[in-house]
């Protein structure tokens, strides 16, 4: 059977917080709307929910280093928000 | 005694780099974060072969995502091939998880459903990474908070799987081993029991921290802040007993830094476990009256 459905659901559950939500309140109709297969959906309904919460937190960290400018670029972004004397200008 | 060429290196940090420079004598070699360079200006990489002309270097890959049920994106397989024949690494390795899917970047290493559809489309993966790049990579088995849903195979026997599969050897991650034994409910000295000795050619060590779940239970989290805790040494001693073939120990630290001795005494703790399991496997078996 393709994992590929429950891959692409699971990354939505990872990132999305408001997906987590909806899913927790149902999850075997938010699987099969998602087009997993039984067998799946019922995988899902037994998921490990504390480790969803506490993976979709530790990857949400992940993200957000990644998207923490480098020094330089932080330097950079500082000297842009200087308002200079006109003279300097 | 061992006669076997074990080594122990780290993994090269910016903020670690003045130090490793200098005490490269300590450092049997490196490890470089691959995607690091991918789109690294020609001076980095010209950096990083006067780098590997001094300390042998194997590359590291975190984003390929070669456990992904979907094929691995040629792009990426193809920036990796560049960086691999310009810095010429030993061997260069990648993680068995997905990172991305239905067009969502997750962020970071994510655990597939362990199951024989996910087994045949990490090999298809990795058939493909080896016609790209011309090598094979290691690969990592990775931790995850999450048990991943809809498994059919047990952690060791999909690893086991997609490394008869793919012909590939193993970088073993025994703290991740260590991680998801605890937080999944098995013995990790019995799951690199479980694991093809003959697969294992290199080792990750590392340390984390617990973290509180929601239900108050606790959590070890792979973060690699952290020194390596005794566990792993452990493991690795039990790694060193079984493995035939020469291994290649990297440590590796991600932030919170501590002094360069302190990392070298990590290094040297790591080859005394290693020492102490190669000569567990000489001893002759005891035998049972």
């Amino acid at each position: 059977m393709s994992s590929t459905r429950l891959e692409a659901f699971l990354a939505r559950l990872y990132v999305d917080s408001d997906a987590r939500a909806n899913f927790k309140g149902n999850p075997r109709a938010e699987a099969k709307k998602a087009g997993l297969s039984d067998e799946q959906c019922t995988a899902l309904e037994n998921l490990d929910w504390i480790g969803l919460e506490m993976a979709a937190r530790s990857f949400a960290k992940k993200r957000q280093l990644k998207r923490r400018p480098s020094w330089f670029a932080a330097f950079l972004l500082r000297l842009s928000r200087l308002r200079f004397p006109p003279f300097l200008q | 005694m061992n006669n076997l060429t074990d080594r122990v290196g780290l993994g090269w940090r910016p903020d670690l780099a003045a130090g490793i420079l200098e005490h490269l004598d300590g450092i049997d070699l490196l490890e470089v974060i691959a995607d690091d360079f991918f789109c690294a200006p020609s001076r980095q990489i010209r950096a990083l072969k006067t780098l590997a002309a001094q300390i042998p270097v194997v590359l590291h890959g975190v984003s390929l995502g070669l456990a992904s049920s979907s094929p691995v994106v040629t792009e990426r397989l193809d920036r990796m091939a560049r960086l691999v024949e310009e810095v010429s690494p030993e061997f260069w390795s990648e993680h068995l998880a997905f990172v991305r899917a239905g067009g969502i970047e997750i962020g970071h290493l994510a655990a597939p459903p362990r199951c024989s559809a996910t087994v045949d489309a990490a090999a298809a993966n990795l058939h493909r990474a080896q016609a790209a790049v011309g090598a094979k990579p290691l690969v990592e088995n990775i931790a995850t908070l999450i048990d991943p849903p809809a498994s059919t195979l047990a952690e060791s026997d999909w690893i086991a799987g997609i490394l008869s599969s793919s012909n590939c050897g193993l970088l073993l991650d025994l703290h991740n081993v260590l991680a998801n034994g605890l937080n999944h409910g098995y013995d990790p000295c019995e799951f690199v029991r479980q694991i093809p000795p003959e697969r294992i050619a290199a080792i990750h060590i590392a340390g984390g921290k617990f973290i509180s779940a929601p239900d108050g239970t606790q959590r070890l989290l792979d973060d690699h802040l952290h020194d390596v805790p005794d566990p792993v040494f452990d493991l690795l001693e039990e790694t060193a007993a079984r493995a035939p073939g020469p291994l290649t120990v990297i440590l590796e630290r991600d932030g919170h830094y501590p002094s360069m001795d302190s990392l070298l005494a990590e290094i040297a703790q790591a080859r005394r476990a290693l020492a102490k399991g190669r000569e567990r496997r000489m001893r002759p078996a005891e035998v049972v009256a």
